[in-house]
């Protein structure tokens, strides 16, 4: 039983970071936004979807928040969601008009240190260190669930929002609107030369892969019940990073790999494992050494990851025009067919 | 025709045809370093006019004002009559002025084909609504400017390379690239920034064949370029800037016999050029 527990919780780590990974691999992987407070977005979904859910602090407990209510599932999710997406933009609205990827990347770690220290410090906002705790868990009033089976539900619950977020993503990324995101992630200047509006399509990134990191942040708040600010520290992030240079960055089936190969197998499987000679710290120490290595090694001998980015051909391009008739095109394939014959 | 002394203001230049673009008085300053001094001319429409001057003279901070990847400190920018000084560049790409880049900049990884089908202004495809709510429409537009991308391939001889990153390209290949970008943007003036630098001679030729077909269909062009051989050959005007400030303009024929011009500048050059 203790195994299947271990299990469940694996599983569903899997797919957080999946939904993690595919947010930051828009911003990083295909637009080229070095959002190194990439975690901040992840806590401010799940602040939201825990005040929202957790009702006003109780008289005389010495918990303090902000917004205290309690809103139906999946409503505070959602509203988790969609700050992280504001936070997004407002970020995006200072760092995005002037600044450049390098500059871009210090401002993202200073905002994600600046976050830090006010949530840790401003306690009314969100309970300062000790965070929020007791989070209701969702389905359990109504599916009658107990403490294990709330498990197996809400993982598979994660497992459907991830299908949702695979769906979403296998999507943007194979239009026209992912070109333009990877034209500006190569060359913003050349894009804005052609007459995009980057800035514009860097906002639309940042809201996105924000929603994402939001609904992340706030299943992580549901799945637990409790977060506070040891759950975001500046490593986290070196993390998802990690999972996504090593997954293959710009690929979305990279993302899966890579929350498997590092979150999955090097940080969340080890915390099951027995403590190595009575010291807690130990292992998770090791665990950001294997991972460093790890890094370098990909970056070395793989830097494309585990799954490269999937080159866009012409019959790629062409199998997504498929599915309505092309009349226009076929004289053009003709056209290469013979081509190809002659070669 | 038209000489000034360098560092002076120097006359607008009086082309026969009516501008396509003029600029105006333009200053622009790095630190202490003045690269243009009140720099004027004006490019007739419908024509190939080349800049040049020596290294320093300021063509490639006036290509960059031009294209609004600077801003000048002062003077304007006049596109078909419209002031474009100090829009950004984006604004005057739609506004129909496209430029290349002295040091090619292709979109590296993405394929060839893609680094001209992300060229059109505000595709369908690129709203987040339409991805996810109207896909026919989205498809539909795809399928035109995968015609077109396929078409200007095969013209600019990229066709076979349609699938291969366009860092992996040879530099002419870059070169021909960037123009079959610029000409996918459907512009009505381009500005072509050393399109021969570093190419070989037959490559020079079809890129030479390139830029007057484009004139035949109307595009306006400016090309900032050393090879004087190529500019007598292909451009119907010729604008000199030296030392941040329009030196001369008019025919290379015509500079060739101004004692300034060649005593100054281009001596050596225009001398080689008449035996290339």
């Amino acid at each position: 039983m203790q195994l299947v527990y271990y299990a469940v919780t694996l599983i569903f780590f899997f797919f957080l970071y999946c939904i993690l990974n595919w947010g930051l691999n828009l911003q990083f992987g295909r637009t080229g936004i070095l959002n190194f407070a990439y975690i901040a977005f992840v806590a401010v979904g799940a602040y939201f979807t825990g005040v929202l859910s957790l009702g006003s602090p109780i008289a005389g407990s010495g918990e303090s928040y902000i917004l205290g209510s309690t809103l139906p599932f999946p409503i505070p999710l959602i509203v988790g969601g969609l700050a992280s997406s504001a936070f997004g933009l407002l970020i995006g609205l200072i760092a995005f008009r002037r600044l450049r990827s390098d500059y871009l990347a210090i401002v993202m770690i200073s905002v994600s240190i600046v976050l830090y220290d006010v949530v840790t410090n401003f306690v009314p906002l969100f309970d300062g260190a000790d965070g929020l705790n007791g989070v209701p868990e969702p389905f359990s009033g109504a599916l009658n669930l107990n403490a294990n089976s709330f498990l197996y539900v809400f993982a598979a619950f994660t497992g459907l929002v991830a299908l949702a977020g695979w769906w979403v993503m296998s999507r943007l990324t194979r239009s026209p609107l992912d070109r333009t995101f990877r034209a500006i992630r190569d060359d913003p200047d050349v894009a804005r030369g052609l007459g995009k509006n980057v800035f514009g399509y860097q906002m639309l990134a940042m809201a996105v892969g924000s929603f994402f990191a939001g609904i992340g942040g706030g299943l992580l708040m549901e799945f637990v019940g409790a977060f506070n600010t040891s759950a975001w520290t500046s490593g986290e992030t070196f993390v998802i990073f990690a999972a996504l240079i090593i997954g293959g960055l710009g690929n979305n089936a990279g993302m899966i790999a890579g929350s498997l190969a590092v979150p999955v197998i090097f940080v969340q499987l080890p915390k099951f494992l027995p403590q190595i000679g009575g010291n807690p710290a130990l292992i998770p120490e090791i665990d950001n050494m294997i991972i460093g290595i790890l890094l370098i090694l990909t970056l070395w001998f793989r830097p494309q990851g585990l799954v490269p980015e999937r080159r866009m051909t012409f019959d790629r391009l062409l199998a997504g025009r498929n599915r309505v008739p092309r009349l226009s095109l076929m004289p053009r394939l003709s056209l290469l067919a013979r081509r190809g014959g002659d070669r | 025709m038209s000489a000034a002394v360098p560092g002076a203001p120097a006359a607008p230049a009086a082309p026969p045809a009516a501008p396509a673009l003029r600029c105006t008085g333009l200053v622009r300053s790095f630190g202490g370093v003045q690269a243009l001094r009140g720099a004027s001319f004006s490019v007739a429409a419908g024509q190939v006019c080349a800049l040049i001057g020596p290294n320093g003279a300021g063509k490639s901070t006036a290509v960059a004002i031009m294209g609004g990847a600077l801003r000048a400190d002062q003077g304007q920018v006049e596109l078909h009559d419209t002031e474009i000084t100090g829009w950004p560049s984006n604004r005057i790409a739609r506004a129909g002025l496209i430029r290349t880049y002295q040091l090619s900049r292709e979109l590296g990884r993405l394929t060839v084909l893609e680094n001209l089908m992300v060229v059109p202004y505000r595709q369908a495809g690129e709203s987040l609504w339409n991805v996810f709510a109207r896909p026919g429409l989205v498809r539909a537009e795809e399928r035109r400017h995968l015609d077109r991308a396929l078409e200007l391939l095969e013209t600019f001889g990229l066709i076979r390379l349609r699938d291969s990153y366009a860092s992996e390209l040879s530099g002419g290949q870059k070169r021909l690239l960037e123009l079959a970008r610029s000409v996918m943007a459907q512009p009505r003036m381009l500005i072509l920034d050393e399109p021969m630098a570093g190419i070989n001679p037959a490559l020079i030729d079809k890129i030479g064949e390139h830029i007057l077909a484009l004139r035949d269909q109307g595009v306006t062009v400016l090309m900032v370029e050393h090879n004087l051989g190529v500019v007598e050959r292909i451009c119907d005007h010729v604008i000199v800037l030296a030392e941040g400030a329009t030196l001369a303009t008019g025919l290379m024929a015509e500079l060739r016999e101004q004692p300034a011009v060649v005593r100054a500048y281009l001596g050596g050059a225009l001398s080689d050029s008449t035996s290339s």
